[in-house]
């Protein structure tokens, strides 16, 4: 083993241990991070489609050739996902502001490319139909845990993800739409309690006294929306031809 | 009982055994990639992702079930474990072992 490679090797399983640790609630730097280099950089390139397929297989191990996850919200779902809020998300992965040690070595330059594999992989990813069936929360419609999840998502939520959890793109919201609940359910404690240090300082202020069961309640809503059918796959069968 | 069918119990069980066997190792592999263990350890479960992520191949299926096990309920929690601990939510006690002896097996 080269000496480069041990050191990159070294610094990476420190990474990976370290940020394990690491849960201390520093979101002031919001704006800076938001349009951090290699982020403004990736959204800058051309994206090359071919090339974003090749690398999204390395992702494939986790979320699936579809970019649909697990809809027991192990993974979460990518696909349909806005292009910014991917790249963002990737690029602080990998600069370590956002601690996911799962998915750390695989977000590394050495494992999937630079700044134009994150504009490549991205561009891929936000054109692949989505999950015509995610993992939702416990409450249906009508239920009074659902109505009452549907009036938090209109008096804290709508503001920034939209009417119906779309997002904004320009703004690096995600498109919270068709998630997976478990997933989002650990993504807003995380928010919530500071342990998500990329987080939206607005998003960690207007969430704070939420409880648990409004958490919960809020969440079950939201994997509830139904999603415009033309940015579902056919049925929960399909699979993508790009892979086999 | 006749011999014959002390013969045809006997060779049933034993086809039984067989067929288990194999259903095993079909179900070891099929985890192994299911479950997500692939993505990191290699898909020969010997090339994995990291230079210090083990490799597993031949591995002694007792201490990885264990491994597995501690992981999972958070009793190891040191090293790399971090990066296992959230996948192990998808794999239940009965899959570890099916994974760990499929595991063992390899070259």
């Amino acid at each position: 083993m080269s000496l480069k490679s041990m050191v990159t090797g070294l610094t990476a399983a420190v990474a990976i241990s370290l940020s394990f640790g690491v849960n201390a609630a520093d979101t002031s730097s919001w704006s800076k991070d938001t349009v951090s280099g290699e982020t403004d950089q990736a959204m800058h390139l051309e994206p090359d489609l071919e090339n974003g397929r090749d690398i999204f297989e390395v992702c494939s191990a986790c979320h699936m050739p579809e970019g649909w996850g697990m809809t027991d919200g192990t993974f979460p779902q990518l696909a349909g996902q806005h292009r910014p809020v991917l790249i963002k998300q990737l690029a602080d992965i990998r600069a370590l502001n956002r601690d996911n040690p799962t998915m750390y070595p695989f977000a590394l330059p050495e494992s999937i490319g630079d700044e134009q594999a994150l504009a490549d992989v991205t561009a891929y990813i936000e054109k692949l139909p989505m999950n015509p069936e995610n993992g939702k929360g416990e409450w249906a419609e009508g239920t009074p845990e659902f109505e009452q999840g549907k009036k938090l998502y209109a008096d804290n939520c709508v503001r920034c993800h939209g009417d119906h959890g779309e997002g904004n793109k320009e703004k690096f919201y995600p498109r919270i739409e068709g998630q997976h609940y478990a997933y989002m359910l650990r993504q807003f404690e995380w928010i919530r309690d500071g342990k998500r240090r990329n987080a939206n300082p607005d998003m960690v202020d207007q969430i704070k006294n939420f409880t648990d069961k409004d958490m919960k309640m809020v969440i079950n809503y939201v994997s509830r929306v139904l999603v415009d059918k033309k940015d579902l796959a056919p049925s929960a069968n399909w699979t993508n031809p790009d892979f086999d | 009982m006749s011999k014959i069918r002390r013969l045809a119990v006997v060779m049933s069980a034993v086809a039984a055994l067989m067929t288990g066997a194999t259903a095993a190792a079909a179900d070891g592999a099929a985890l192994f990639k299911a479950k997500t263990c692939w993505s990191c350890h290699g898909k020969d479960a010997k090339t994995p992702l990291m230079p210090f992520y083990p490799s597993l191949a031949g591995q002694n299926a007792e201490y990885m079930f264990n491994q597995m096990k501690d992981i999972k309920s958070g009793a190891r929690s040191n090293g790399n474990t971090a990066a296992m601990k959230g996948v192990m939510g998808l794999v239940n006690e009965e899959e570890m072992r099916v994974i760990a002896d499929w595991l063992a097996t390899l070259q």
